[in-house]
């Protein structure tokens, strides 16, 4: 966009060169920095603007600065235009809102009918969009008079409401509709509402299911936009897909078929994750046309401090000292913190280093989701015009909010997913000078990776977004919306495989009819509950069924209070009865856990340790979908499990010393949950040709499964707590239970030898003689989301690769015995834990020594190009 | 695979069952029970263009039906019932009464109608008609069967219906894409007036309690009555089971919704009642209360000046006593009648929330009409104390405190600087000039 500050090119680069010679300058032993990566400028493709583009569409976008297209923008807006369902995937700041404005806004001054409605993974999103289109509604209505038949129409329209409403113009109705939005106006909106920004939510529990009351919307939907649509893998995106499902039946009831206009940060899959998304076929036109400026990539890894415990120092103090010397150097800096408490952190830090000009305002400001909006506004402003030199923000900023371009970005800790990771780096880069992106790395597996690994990072790698529409307890949920939005005929396919498939829509309206959800008349299945399926089924959590926390101390004043929230997983093993619960710093008791009412009772205490669970978790393969042998010899497999979780102790753990200071037995409900799995075994040749003891090969695995954990949450991309692990001994035949040890949820690796033998369905259990040792252990890596969120086939057809890149990880960590950066804290397993991890891995690997092996990123896309769903 | 499907949607929490009762077999045909209900209920089986549904007519006696004869809805009692009523609904035999009984009480396009209920006045009583649907599949057959009724009689007369059974019908209209919502020429919702006239009376104004404690003699018994919130239940149960007693409870549930209709009606009558001659009628203190803040609200002042008195002469409870001489002081106040409404203000002095308020007038009284400053300025600290005493007391909410307390420190202010500057009679009346007009 225009209008950002010129700053003269060679002042910036020495500006740059100057910071990183003072960073390097601290670097004596040369492990801080591990790469300074030059991206050269790019020259902008440009394209004019189509031909089929309205004179007076065309003189808005030029009052603002806009007279040709880049090349992904022409090509987005004439597919779209002809109807095509299209997803741009470029960098932030590429100008891919003009990419669905243009077609939109031209398709309402051709036919005011016309409707869009555009979908926004967050309210704040959706709120600077309408900023954006506001401006351009704005131009609109100067550039031409009340002639055309725009105008007339909507001057019939009674302009009431509050002033939001009538603000927004005449000729557009361009309008939020979220949790937000007062109940008077949204009549109005849904009346005259051409443009309709809201979020999958909204539309899940808000609009969907009061469809009647939007014919207006439906009947004349032309457009639909799915912003970010990256945001929208794992359980969400999966969540999402039904959502459209849902809103595509209900437009096809009022007799519209809407283009979809999509637009992706870049991933490895955009095509493929859209396709799936809309299941329609999609283009993608992934050329990015936008110029940019030269920059700098640096990897920066806090020194050790303590070689043998793997100690480095504080990445957030780190981070503030890198951003300092982009701040005194007047560069404009962008700092990403990955918690809201950081945020504030490494705010207090810069802002007691730049103090204020006497008279003006704060120089850095913080920028997160709990500030108000015209706080954000302000700081976005500012960041604009320049009166900000810093701001330390959240995610928040991470996704479109225009805030123009700045001189520097640092990030505290990897972001997650290599995604994200250049998004947040696309904050900096100027139209023209210098800029410099820092990846200040934490002391997590995956962010020592990245800084170890630059090469990984750099290699145009990055991750796949998965989802799985068809996961039956999400399908079976929008099942019921969609009953209740509307009869389901047999006819109909859902988006599910028609006639004789294993899993088909008459077959699962049945079922829901047996279970007395929905009612057959006329061929149709109607709805048969007084409740409101929407409300009970959470888009974003994996489960609505949360436990709260209850302080009973705080009963003062009117009733005890309540101090927060946990969801049903992790509810038994962080609030179970006499659990120390940590809470913004403060230690509870858990006095009483009442299972049934989800709540758990609390109060304050002042103690010198925590508590940590003990869980048994067990794995029961009901279905192998394939299995193929492997070197080792081992084998990879995938399918059907039943994981069954029990968590039956605790341990307590002192501060500072990690001492072991006591235990306690408990006696929870037993958790268990149908999923899918990956899983690789270890067979006895593999196991027998090691040459440690019987507890060192068990630390080994243990350790090996945590690293593979990490590993595979960074080719899956997804949160480390989408993936359940545990070690199991392979059953002696198919279908036959396998016996599971206790998942080490806590460090200590001890309890491998008091495991029992949690038996599944009867069946007989092999020989309980404890200590014992697997014979041909599982090492699986399962969904932890009721049926199975994607994960597995695609980690079964990348077993080679999440190898080698176990094998880098744990290698490359300077540590000498394990760490939590690689295979678990030093100490509270194995002294060789890390050694007979790697011995395992060699013998897993190809070659027999997988270290060696270099990776070509051509062959890894071509092969992870086949991944099937 | 097909071994594990089962299994696996077994173990689905999606499909926890949502019932107890046994489902019966699966048919296209109609619910088991169908033929047996339309029996036992004596029922017709109507159809139309779009299908089949059921009917169940029945006459009943209804003497109060006699309270609209001779034009009683003229002389602007139709006024005071609904303010923008079109000419039509002066004639009672163009109103349909109408309640629906419902698959749930949420709304949104899922819940259905599956009763719906209707009556009008002919033959000197009230003519009861519902129209049921057997199975989802009949649904549009009865909605075009209730938008013939509706352009017989377009003057639509519901409680609580305008926001709840006409939008869940219109959506229902909605949902067929085939048959247009008709168009109502007037809906008199008789909740609103209810809870206007009753509430004093009773707190909450349901159907049930107007019958039971203003209604009187009604030829029915309520009896044991189907609780409203166990009728969706009761039409699920019907839909998916064989068993005899679901049909029981279906006849329940036209039971009430018959009984409903027939309150419904003797309520409008018991309304049209009250508004046609409000002087003439014998009511108990807080009915006149009740009614006469309903004139007033509906712009009849003076009428509505009369029932307050009479309300009080029949002796109101504390509370309600109070509250009607503030009312009806301002309505005093308005008619230029000073004298009353002094005397009223006077009457109810103190910490309340109306003697505060009371006290504010007669300040104002005192400083702008009677020019009395030195008398204004003792009534606002008498005010001030009062406010004080009922704070420490804690009697009054802190925001409302702070406002009374504001508006009255700001009124001695002003009346402190009248009566230091005018401290005799003859400039006090020079000064009126100055003083601001009656607030």
């Amino acid at each position: 966009m225009p209008g950002s500050l010129a700053v003269r090119p060679k002042e910036t680069l020495q500006a740059v060169r100057d910071a990183l010679d003072q960073l390097s300058a601290r670097d004596r032993t040369g492990e801080v920095i591990t790469r300074i990566e030059h991206i050269p400028a790019r020259a902008a493709e440009w394209a004019p603007m189509p031909a089929w583009v309205l004179p007076e569409l065309v003189s808005a976008y030029r009052a603002k600065g806009i007279t040709q297209l880049y090349a992904h923008q022409a090509a987005i807006a004439e597919g779209a235009h002809a109807g095509k369902n299209m997803v741009v995937v470029t960098p932030t700041a590429s100008g891919k809102t003009l990419c669905y404005n243009l077609p939109v806004l031209n398709a309402v001054l051709e036919n005011t009918d016309t409707r869009a409605l555009y979908l926004f993974p967050t309210k704040a999103l959706a709120q600077d969009q309408l900023a954006e289109l506001y401006d351009l509604s704005q131009r609109l209505e100067l550039s031409s008079g009340p002639s055309t038949d725009a105008a007339t129409d909507i001057a019939t329209g009674a302009p009431t409401g509050p002033a939001k409403i009538q603000r927004a113009g005449q000729r557009f109705g361009v309008f939020t509709y979220d949790g937000d939005t007062p109940s008077d106006a949204r009549r109005a909106i849904r009346e005259r509402g051409h443009i309709v920004l809201t979020n999958p939510d909204m539309l899940h529990t808000g609009i969907l299911p009061h469809h009647t009351k939007w014919t207006r919307l439906f009947e004349n939907l032309r457009f639909i936009v799915v912003d970010e649509l990256h945001t929208y893998r794992g359980v969400f995106g999966s969540h999402l897909a039904n959502v459209l499902r849902r809103l595509r039946r209900i437009a096809n009831f009022y007799g519209s078929d809407p283009v979809f206009i999509c637009s992706s940060a870049t991933i490895a899959n955009p095509g493929e994750l859209a396709a799936r998304l809309l299941e329609k076929p999609v283009e993608v036109a992934d050329r990015n046309g936008a110029p940019s400026a030269e920059k700098f990539f640096v990897f920066y890894n806090p020194p050790v401090v303590n070689r043998y415990l793997g100690i480095r120092r504080s990445y957030i103090n780190e981070t503030s000292r890198v951003a300092d010397e982009f701040l005194r150097r007047g560069m404009q800096t962008l700092v990403f913190a990955n918690s809201r408490l950081h945020t504030e952190v490494l705010l207090t830090y810069l802002q007691r280093a730049h103090p204020p000009a006497p008279g003006s305002k704060e120089p850095v400001r913080g920028y997160r989701g709990g500030y108000l909006p015209t706080e954000r506004r302000e700081i976005e402003r500012g960041l604009r015009d320049g009166a900000i030199r810093g701001v330390v923000s959240t995610s928040a900023l991470e996704l479109g909010i225009d805030v123009g371009s700045l001189d520097a970005v640092v990030m505290a800790g990897y972001p997650g997913t290599i995604a994200s990771t250049w998004q947040r780096a696309g904050r900096a880069g100027r139209r023209s000078g210098t800029s410099c992106a820092v990846l200040v790395a934490s002391s997590a597996p995956l962010d020592q990776y990245m800084v170890r690994h630059p090469e990984y990072f750099l290699s145009r790698a990055p991750e796949h977004a998965y989802i799985q529409p068809d996961n039956l307890e999400i399908l079976l949920n929008h099942l019921k919306c969609a009953a209740f939005e509307l009869p389901i005929s047999p006819d109909e396919s859902f988006g599910l495989p028609g006639g004789s498939g294993e899993i088909n829509l008459p077959q699962l309206c049945a079922h829901l009819e047996r279970a007395g959800y929905l009612h057959r008349s006329g061929g149709n299945w109607h709805w048969t509950q007084e409740a409101y399926p929407a409300d009970t089924v959470s888009l974003r959590s994996v489960t609505s069924d949360n436990f709260i926390i209850i302080d009973q101390t705080a009963s003062v004043e009117g009733g005890a209070e309540v101090i927060g929230e946990v969801d049903f997983s992790s509810a038994l093993t962080t609030v179970h009865p006499k659990a120390i619960y940590l809470h913004q710093g403060q230690q509870y008791h858990v006095d009483r856990l009442d299972f049934d009412q989800r709540k758990a009772y609390v109060r304050p205490v002042a103690v010198d340790h925590y508590t940590d669970a003990i869980r048994y978790t067990q794995v029961r393969i009901l279905e192998t979908a394939a299995e193929d042998a492997a070197p080792g010899p081992a084998l990879r497999s995938h399918g059907d499990v039943v994981v069954r979780s029990q968590v039956v102790g605790f341990k307590k753990i002192k501060f500072f010393t990690n001492e072991n200071i006591g235990a306690g037995k408990l006696e929870l409900p037993e958790n268990e949950m149908h999923t899918t799995s990956y899983w690789i075994t270890l067979e006895r040749p593999l196991v027998a040709s090691l040459p440690f003891t019987m507890s060192e090969r068990q630390s080994g695995m243990f350790g090996l499964l945590h690293a593979l954990e990490s590993m595979a949450s960074l080719l899956l991309m997804c949160d480390r707590r989408d993936l359940g692990t545990a070690i199991g001994e392979r059953p002696p035949a198919p279908s036959a239970p396998a016996v599971l040890p206790p998942e080490p949820e806590a460090p200590e690796r001890a309890s491998v030898e008091l495991q029992v033998e949690v038996q599944a369905e009867g069946t007989p259990s092999p020989s309980p003689d404890a200590p014992q040792e697997f014979y041909e252990p599982n090492l699986y890596l399962y969904d932890a989301y009721p049926g199975g969120i994607g994960f597995s086939a695609p980690l079964h057809e990348r077993h080679a690769l999440l190898l080698a890149r176990t094998c880098e990880l744990i290698r490359s960590c300077p540590c000498e015995k394990g760490c939590p950066s690689c295979v678990g804290p030093a100490g509270d397993s194995s002294e060789r834990a890390k050694e007979a991890a790697l011995a395992i891995l060699d013998k897993l690997s190809p070659q027999g020594s997988a270290s060696e092996r270099n990776w070509d990123s051509e062959t890894e896309i071509a092969q992870t190009e086949r991944i099937p769903f | 695979m097909s071994s594990q499907i089962d299994y696996r949607l077994s173990r689905l929490a999606a499909l926890r069952p949502a019932f107890g009762g046994s489902p019966r077999t699966m048919s296209s045909e109609l619910p088991f029970g169908a033929a047996a209900l339309a029996e036992r209920l004596g029922a017709s089986i109507e159809s139309n263009q779009f299908g089949e549904h059921l009917r169940l007519r029945r006459w009943h006696d209804h003497p109060t039906s006699s309270a609209f004869d001779c034009g009683a809805l003229g002389n602007g009692v139709m006024a005071l019932l609904h303010p923008s009523a079109a000419p039509q609904c002066l004639d009672p035999s163009q109103w349909l009464f109408l309640d629906t009984e419902t698959t749930g009480l949420c709304g949104g396009s899922g819940t259905y109608a599956f009763l719906i209920g209707l009556a009008w006045w002919e033959a000197g009583g009230l003519q009861v008609e519902q129209l049921f649907i057997r199975d989802y599949s009949e649904e549009h057959a009865a909605l075009e069967a209730l938008a013939a009724r509706i352009a017989e009689r377009p003057v639509l007369v519901t409680f609580n219906g305008r926001t709840f059974d006409w939008p869940l019908l219109e959506t229902r209209y909605r949902m067929t894409r085939k048959i247009a919502a008709p168009q109502l020429v007037s809906h008199i919702d008789l909740l609103h007036p209810a809870r206007q006239i009753w509430r004093p009376k009773l707190g909450s104004v349901r159907l049930i309690e107007l019958e039971d404690q203003v209604l009187g003699q009604l030829p029915w018994q309520r009896g044991d009555d189907i609780p409203g919130m166990l009728i969706p239940q009761a039409y699920f149960q019907y839909l998916r089971s064989e068993a005899p007693s679901t049909i029981e409870a279906l006849v329940q549930v036209f039971r009430h919704n018959e009984m409903d209709l027939r309150g419904l009606a003797a309520l409008s009558s018991k309304i049209v009642e009250l508004l046609a001659q409000p002087e003439s009628i014998e009511s108990d203190a807080l009915e006149l209360f009740g009614l006469s803040r309903l004139l007033r609200r509906r712009g009849s002042c003076s009428r509505a000046r009369g029932i307050y008195e009479r309300a009080l002469g029949a002796g109101l409870p504390v509370e309600a006593d109070r509250t009607a001489r503030r009312e009806l002081a301002s309505l005093a106040k308005r008619d230029g009648d000073m004298p009353r409404a002094t005397s009223l203000w006077t009457e109810i002095l103190g910490g309340t929330r109306d003697g505060l308020d009371a006290y504010e007038q007669l300040a104002i009284y005192y400083e702008h009409h009677a020019r009395q400053p030195r008398r204004a300025q003792d009534v606002a600290r008498e005010a001030m104390e009062t406010l004080h005493q009922a704070q420490t007391a804690g009697h009054i909410e802190p925001a409302r405190y702070r406002r009374v307390h504001a508006r009255l420190e700001h009124r001695l202010a002003r009346l402190s600087r009248c009566t230091r500057s005018a401290p005799s009679s003859r400039l006090e009346l020079l000064d009126t000039s100055l003083w601001l007009p009656a607030e």
